[in-house]
């Protein structure tokens, strides 16, 4: 190293900002520089006996924070849970799993869409008209029969009839009451119940991706069938996608129906997967949001549940700990789970910047 | 397994805030309401100001937790809430008249910077607390009379212990212009400290 690159590089040394290789160099170097030495000693020697004391902040600044901070939550409630929902879905959207899924999800889409324009049968198509001549039966865009979604089972059986007795009678399948279509086609989206319950069936089916769509389409549109929608959505997605994708979807649908029996039931599932994944702590928080609610009981034995398989692991943990040749000492009961956070817990000094000292 | 909020560094508390664990929040403000204030206060040397100043930049924090991303540096960010707020301030208060650190105390009033900082180091020695007292003075002295472009990065790398790469960030210059005002920074305060026996006793 020659004085113009330690010139360059000396606060970085002085600071500690250097790899170790260029601070062996610069060391090296102020070994046979007087000059450098000479500055390199007095800048040294200034930060250490030049260090600013830090003041402590008045007493009760901690707590004017965190007070300031719960007026301000709770006065921007929409907007934090806008922000929330976001960062949720941010840090999953840098996974690239997720983008993976898209690409799948892309390329199934479009192959619908190429499929769906094929002239014939398909096994898609519930025909819920009967008793139409076949060159009416063509022509018709037909309704589904207004059904609750209690219905739907009873009357999937009937459809799958229907259908029978259609092909039977040589009725083209192209009078589509299709639910995939249903979500694609305007025309056909009048009636909000039916496209829920075409939804419902596609779900029940086990045909997620295009339950899922058409759902979501449901639930955009907001209307009364809008909360139970997003409910079947979400739980499409845990279908296909497993827990990690459906628990964002799980939130959202708890925060943006927050009051309602399908809010409730998200968060619910919110909960159970986050249990799933090991995610611990947000599985507790989801509990402990549905106290107070109709769901109260069961979140708190599913909290004690949640408890009581901590404990256990950790219990297992430590006499796997305690089986081995080189055991520690087990720790008292009562603090089997505090203990893997207890040792790793950092020192009063993170509290305030540290000096680095100088070599 | 989640780990504990300890353990955790400020991104990844502040992403869990983001997702409503206030824990996180009161385990952040615990770990930076210190620096932060010092910053504000030597930007500002009045106690009661950096105080509210303090409290803003958190509130603000708050108020913009949605836009943090993930792959930002906490820091960073929480400090340019905080030079902005401090710079509001000075602009404010640019028609009034700062009071002096030389400033004896107000009667029952607060206490100048000077002041606070001679009280750090109540178990010296009488003489010894005088002399370490006369020299705490003149580095704030000639930290108060450096240009205040000077005087910030000296107290984001000193207080705040922000690189200089952070630095350069926070106050949108280049790294090198950040590291010619910290050697500034640092001569003035070597010739306030040339005075001073322990200065000579570092320089070995």
């Amino acid at each position: 190293m020659d004085c113009e690159k330690f010139d360059r590089v000396v606060l970085d040394l002085l600071y500690q900002e250097l790899d170790e290789l260029t601070t062996a160099s610069a060391k090296r170097h102020t070994e046979h520089c007087t000059r450098c030495r000479g500055i390199w000693s007095e800048l040294r020697a200034t930060r250490e006996v030049g260090a600013l004391p830090l003041v402590d902040p008045p007493e009760g600044l901690e707590l004017k924070i965190l007070e300031a901070e719960r007026q301000a939550r709770k006065g921007l409630p929409a907007r934090q849970r806008v922000g929330r929902v976001i960062s949720l879905l941010a840090g999953y959207a840098m996974r690239p799993q997720l983008a993976m899924a898209a690409l799948l999800l892309l390329l199934i889409g479009s192959s619908l869409v190429i499929l769906r324009g094929r002239p014939g049968e398909r096994d898609s198509v519930m025909v819920t008209e009967q008793g139409l001549p076949g060159s009416e039966a063509e022509s018709l865009t037909v309704p589904l029969p207004e059904r609750t979604p209690l219905a739907v089972d009873a009357k999937r059986e009937e459809d799958s009839e229907t259908r029978a007795e259609a092909k039977a009678k040589g009725a083209p399948a192209a009078a589509s009451a299709a639910a995939a279509s249903a979500a694609e086609e305007p025309e056909a989206d009048k009636d909000e119940d039916a496209e829920y319950a075409a939804g419902v069936a596609l779900y029940d089916q086990g045909r997620y991706v295009e339950a899922r769509r058409a759902l979501d389409s449901v639930a955009t549109r907001g209307g009364a069938r809008a909360a139970e929608a997003a409910l079947y959505a979400a739980r499409a997605t845990q279908q296909t996608q497993g827990c990690a994708a459906a628990v964002i979807q799980f939130e959202q649908v708890s925060a943006r129906f927050r009051n309602t029996r399908s809010g409730l039931e998200a968060n619910w599932q919110a909960a159970d997967c986050y249990k799933t994944m090991g995610e611990t702590e947000q599985a507790r928080r989801s509990y402990e949001a549905l106290f107070s609610t109709e769901y109260d009981e069961r979140a708190r034995n599913a909290l004690a549940r949640l408890d009581d398989e901590s404990s256990a692991t950790a219990t297992a943990a430590r006499r796997a700990k305690a089986a081995a040749p080189v055991a520690a000492p087990a720790a008292p009961a009562g603090e089997a789970s505090k203990v893997p956070a207890a040792s790793k817990s950092p020192p009063a000094k993170a509290m305030k910047p540290q000096r680095d000292s100088a070599f | 397994m989640a780990t504990g909020q300890g353990d955790a560094t400020d991104e990844m508390l502040m992403v869990r805030y983001q997702r409503g664990d206030r824990q996180a929040f009161a385990e952040l403000v615990r770990r930076h309401q210190r620096p932060v204030y010092n910053f504000v206060l030597r930007q500002l040397r009045q106690p009661s100001v950096a105080e509210d100043v303090t409290q803003e930049c958190f509130l603000r924090l708050v108020e913009n937790a949605a836009e943090f991303k993930h792959e930002a540096r906490f820091a960073t960010w929480l400090y340019t809430i905080a030079r902005n707020l401090c710079i509001d301030n000075l602009r404010k208060a640019a028609h009034r008249r700062h009071p002096s650190l030389d400033e004896p105390s107000r009667p029952g009033g607060e206490r100048s910077l000077g002041e606070s900082i001679a009280d750090t180091h109540p178990k010296a020695s009488a003489e010894r607390a005088a002399v370490s007292s006369q020299m705490m003075s003149s580095i704030v002295s000639a930290l108060d009379s450096l240009p205040e472009e000077q005087r910030e990065v000296f107290l984001l790398r000193e207080v705040g212990n922000l690189p200089f790469k952070d630095i350069a960030d926070v106050t949108g210059v280049p790294e090198n212009t950040v590291k010619s005002r910290m050697r500034y920074a640092l001569d003035r305060l070597k010739t306030a400290l040339c005075e001073f026996e322990e200065y000579a006793r570092a320089l070995r």
